[in-house]
C-alpha cells in the first residue's frame, strides 16, 4: 500500500496516494483535471498546458498538474476564475484551426476535446480569418488513418512509437500553424501494436480503418472481457451492439488497463480478432452433413457415447477452467480418455518480449492445473484405438493442416462441439454448435499464472450453448460455472482457496501467495 | 405556494332537469335544427370534402420525410446518425460508408425510415446538423397495401421534392 498524503483541492481536504502526479492522484478520488498530452503509459510531456492548476502556497502560482507530484498540505486550486480562464483559453487555442467535423468524426462521443469543450468552455469561435487546412484521411499504414486537421499536437502517438514500440515511425514536422504529425516518406507505421495509437489519441486525429464509419460509439455497449488471441490474456473491452432487427455483434476490441497483465495496450492481432467472433460460425447442429435439431443431435451424441467402447475426449486449450473441469467429469462418466493436445496453437518465434506470445492458447496453464494430459504421444496413441473422438472446439490445425493427422482423423468416427466452421471439424459425423469466448463467462489462467475471470458479454438472438452446458446435456452433473468450483477446489491444490466471485478485476497471481490469500 | 380552492356551483338538480325528458327534447331540438338547416343548405357546413378537396398544408406541417441535396446535386446527409440517435421511436436505420464526391468523407449507404413506426414528431429534423432531413414534402397521407413498402429507402427519400420554396420553409421556422 502506498503512502497517503492529505492535500486540499478548492479548499476541500482529500486523501490521495503520494508519488503520483496530481492528474492520477486526484482521478482516484473522482476529481478530473483536463489534459491532452499526459498519458500514464507515456509519462508527462507538458506540452498542451490544458492541465494547469493553481497552487496557493508560495510555490510557483501555476503548475502543470501532469508534472506535479501530490504532496502533503498542498493547496490546489481548480475552480478559481483565473484557472477557468486558462482552460477556456487553451481550448480556444486548440479550436482555432480545428475543423469540428464531429458529425463525420469517429471519435465523437469519446473525444477529449469535445468533452472538455462542453465542460470547460462553450465559448463561440472568434475566428474571422480562413482556417488553416491540412491533410485529411492520410493512410499511415497498419490500419491507422490520420486526420491532420483534428490533431491537437499532444505528441502521444509520437511518444508511443518511440517509447513503447521503439520503432519511431512518427514525428511532428514544422512549427506553429503548419505543425503536423507525419510518417517519414515511404515509411508507414509498421509494428504489431500500431492500432493502440487510435486508442491513445485523445481526439479523432487517429482513426482505425477497420472501425471507420462502422458505428457511432454511443450505441456500443462496452463490456469487459479477456482477449483469447494468445496466452497473455490481455484485458479488453468488448464493444458490441444489436442493431434493430439484427443480431448482437462485436464492432471492436479495445485495450482495458490492467497493470498486472497487459498495462495499457494490446496487440493488433488481438484487437482485430473480434472479427472471428462474428464470422464463420457453426450455428446449427448437423449429422452426416445435414442440419438437424439441437436436442436431436444431443440425443445422437449420447447414444454414440453410450455405445462407444473406448471414447476419447479432446479439449481446446482456450476453454475456461470450468468448462475443462466439466469435460473432465463427463470423461470419467463415460470412461473416456481425455486429452488437451494442442501443439498446433504454438507458433514458434511469433512472440516478442512485450505482449505477444508464441503460444496462442488462452488457457494452457489451466490444462496443466487441471492435470489434463496434452502430450502428443498420449493423444496419437489413444487416437489409434479409439472408436469415438469428441472434440471440444480444439483446432488441431490452428497453424495449418497436418496431413498425417488428418488422415488419422478421417479414419476415426468423430463428434465436433465447435464454435466455428473449421477444416479440422470437417471429418466429424455430428457437429454441435457451441458458444465462443465472448458468449460465456468463466476463468482462465494466463502464461504468468494470473487467474482472470470474465463474464458473458454477448447475448445472441439464438444464444449458442457453451461447452459446460453441453456437458450437462450429455449427462454431466455440473449445471453452471459456479458449480464447477467445489470440485476444482478439492482436486487442484493451487486453486484450493479460490472463490471466483472475489477474483479482482485485474486478476489474481497464483504464484504470489499473499495475493491468493487476499482473494480467498 | 398556496393552493386556491374554488367551489363550482352544481347544476342539473332542479325537478324539471331531473325528469330528463324535458332536457332530451331541448337537446333534440338543437340537433334536429342543425340537421334540417344543413339538409336544406349545405354551403355553410364546417366540413372539408376530403379527399375530393385537399387541405392546404403550411410549411411547418410535418409531413413525410425527404433527404435534401446541395445545389450541385450531392447528398447533404453525412451519416452522422444524429437523427437516428434522437428518434424516439427508433425507426431510422442508417449504414454509413466512405464518400468520394469531394464533400466531407462520410455518407449513408443505407438510410431507411420505417413510416409505420414513425410518430412524425420531427425530432430527426431538429437534430440534423446538415439540414439534410426535412418533413416538408407536403405528403400527409401515407398509406400502402404492404408493410414492406412503408419502409422508405435512401433513393425514395432523395427523390421526393420539397413542397415549399426555401423562403417559405425558413419562415416556418425550418
Ligand atoms: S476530434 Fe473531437 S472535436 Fe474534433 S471533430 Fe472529432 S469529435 Fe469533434
Ligand atoms: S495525432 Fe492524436 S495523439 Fe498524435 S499528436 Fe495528434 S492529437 Fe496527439
Ligand atoms: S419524425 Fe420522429 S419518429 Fe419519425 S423518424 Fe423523425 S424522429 Fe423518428
Ligand atoms: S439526415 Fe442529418 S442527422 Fe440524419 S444522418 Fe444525415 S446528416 Fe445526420
Ligand atoms: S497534460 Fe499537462 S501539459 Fe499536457
Amino acid at each position: 500500500m502506498a503512502e497517503m498524503v492529505k492535500l486540499f483541492v478548492n479548499g476541500q481536504e482529500v486523501e490521495v496516494e503520494s508519488g503520483k502526479n496530481l492528474i492520477d492522484a486526484l482521478k482516484v478520488v473522482g476529481i478530473e483535471i483536463p489534459h491532452f498530452c499526459y498519458h500514464p503509459a507515456l509519462g508527462a510531456d507538458g506540452n498542451c498546458r490544458m492541465c494547469l492548476v493553481g497552487i496557493e502556497d508560495g510555490r510557483p502560482p501555476l503548475v502543470p498538474a501532469c508534472k506535479t507530484p501530490a504532496q502533503e498540505g498542498m493547496k490546489v486550486q481548480l475552480d478559481a476564475e483565473h484557472i477557468k480562464k486558462i482552460q477556456r483559453d487553451v481550448l480556444e487555442f486548440e479550436l482555432i484551426n480545428h475543423p469540428v467535423d464531429c458529425p463525420v468524426c469517429d471519435q465523437a462521443g469519446e473525444c477529449a476535446l469535445q468533452d472538455y469543450y462542453m465542460s470547460y468552455s462553450l465559448d463561440d469561435s472568434r475566428m474571422r480569418v480562413e482556417q488553416v487546412t491540412k491533410g485529411k484521411k492520410i493512410d499511415f499504414g497498419s490500419g491507422v488513418v490520420h486526420d491532420q486537421e483534428r490533431c491537437v499536437l499532444c505528441g502521444r502517438c509520437v511518444r508511443f512509437t518511440r517509447q513503447i514500440t521503439h520503432t519511431g515511425e512518427l514525428g511532428i514536422v514544422n512549427r506553429t500553424d503548419a505543425a503536423r504529425v507525419s510518417i517519414f516518406p515511404g515509411k508507414p507505421l509498421n509494428n504489431r501494436y500500431a492500432l493502440n495509437i487510435v486508442d491513445i489519441c485523445p481526439v479523432g486525429a487517429m482513426t482505425s480503418s477497420d472501425f471507420r464509419f462502422k458505428q457511432r460509439v454511443w450505441f456500443l455497449q462496452k463490456d469487459p472481457g479477456i482477449c483469447h488471441g494468445c496466452s497473455k490474456g490481455c484485458s479488453i473491452y468488448i464493444d458490441h451492439h444489436r442493431e434493430k432487427y439484427k443480431d448482437d455483434v462485436i464492432y471492436r476490441f479495445r485495450a482495458r488497463t490492467n497493470l498486472k497483465v497487459n498495462g495499457y495496450f494490446i496487440c493488433d492481432f488481438g484487437r482485430l480478432s473480434y472479427a472471428a467472433e462474428n464470422e464463420n460460425r457453426q450455428t446449427t447442429a448437423t449429422a452426416d452433413g445435414s442440419a438437424i435439431g439441437f436436442d436431436e443431435a444431443i440425443e445422437l451424441v449420447r447414444e454414440r457415447l453410450d455405445r462407444a467402447r473406448k471414447p476419447l475426449m479432446l479439449v481446446s486449450p482456450d476453454l475456461s477452467l470450468e468448462q475443462m473441469w466439466a469435460v473432465k467429469r463427463i470423461a470419467t462418466l463415460y470412461g473416456a480418455d481425455l486429452s488437451g493436445y494442442s501443439d498446433s496453437y504454438v507458433i514458434d518465434g511469433d512472440g516478442d518480449d512485450y505482449l505477444i506470445n508464441d503460444d496462442k492458447a488462452a488457457n494452457r496453464k489451466g490444462l496443466e492445473l487441471l492435470d489434463i494430459d496434452s502430450s502428443k504421444e498420449q493423444f496419437i496413441s489413444t487416437l489409434q484405438y479409439t472408436d469415438l473422438l469428441v472434440n471440444f472446439n480444439n483446432d488441431l490445425f490452428y497453424s495449418g493442416v497436418d496431413e498425417e493427422l488428418k488422415a488419422q482423423l478421417d479414419k476415426t468416427q468423430s463428434i465436433a462441439v465447435c464454435s466455428h466452421q473449421l477444416p479440422v471439424f470437417e471429418s466429424a459425423t455430428i457437429a454441435l454448435p457451441t458458444a465462443s469466448y465472448s458468449e460465456y463467462g468463466g476463468t482462465i489462467v494466463n502464461e504468468d499464472y494470473v487467474l482472470q475471470r470474465f463474464d458473458k458479454a454477448l447475448f445472441k438472438n439464438e444464444d449458442p450453448r457453451d461447452v459446460l452446458e453441453i456437458t450437462r446435456l450429455l449427462g454431466g452433473a455440473i449445471i453452471d460455472a459456479p458449480h464447477a468450483w467445489p470440485g476444482i477446489r478439492q482436486s487442484v491444490a493451487d486453486l484450493a482457496d479460490i472463490d471466483p466471485e472475489t477474483i479482482p478485476a485485474e486478476g489474481l497471481n497464483l504464484q504470489n501467495s499473499e495475493d491468493t490469500n487476499v482473494g480467498a | 405556494m398556496s393552493i386556491k380552492v374554488r367551489t363550482v356551483e352544481r347544476k342539473g338538480r332542479t325537478f324539471l332537469e331531473q325528469l330528463y325528458l324535458v332536457e332530451v327534447i331541448k337537446g333534440m331540438t338543437v340537433t334536429l335544427g342543425h340537421f334540417f338547416r344543413n339538409l336544406l343548405d349545405n354551403s355553410r357546413l364546417y366540413v372539408r370534402h376530403y379527399p375530393e378537396v385537399e387541405p392546404e398544408i403550411t410549411a411547418r406541417w410535418r409531413g413525410r420525410h425527404r433527404l435534401t441535396r446541395h445545389e450541385d446535386g450531392s447528398v447533404k446527409c453525412v451519416a452522422c446518425f444524429m437523427c437516428q440517435t434522437n428518434c424516439p421511436s427508433n425507426c431510422i436505420m442508417i449504414e454509413a460508408g466512405e464518400r468520394h464526391d469531394g464533400r466531407s468523407e462520410k455518407m449513408p449507404t443505407r438510410f431507411d425510415i420505417d413510416l409505420l413506426e414513425c410518430i412524425y414528431c420531427g425530432y430527426c429534423v431538429e437534430a440534423c446538423p446538415m439540414d439534410a432531413i426535412r418533413m416538408d414534402t407536403g405528403i400527409y397521407s401515407v398509406t400502402s397495401y404492404s408493410r414492406d413498402s412503408m419502409v422508405l429507402g435512401l433513393e425514395e427519400l432523395l427523390e421526393t421534392p420539397g413542397a415549399f420554396d426555401e423562403e417559405e420553409y425558413k419562415k416556418g421556422g425550418g
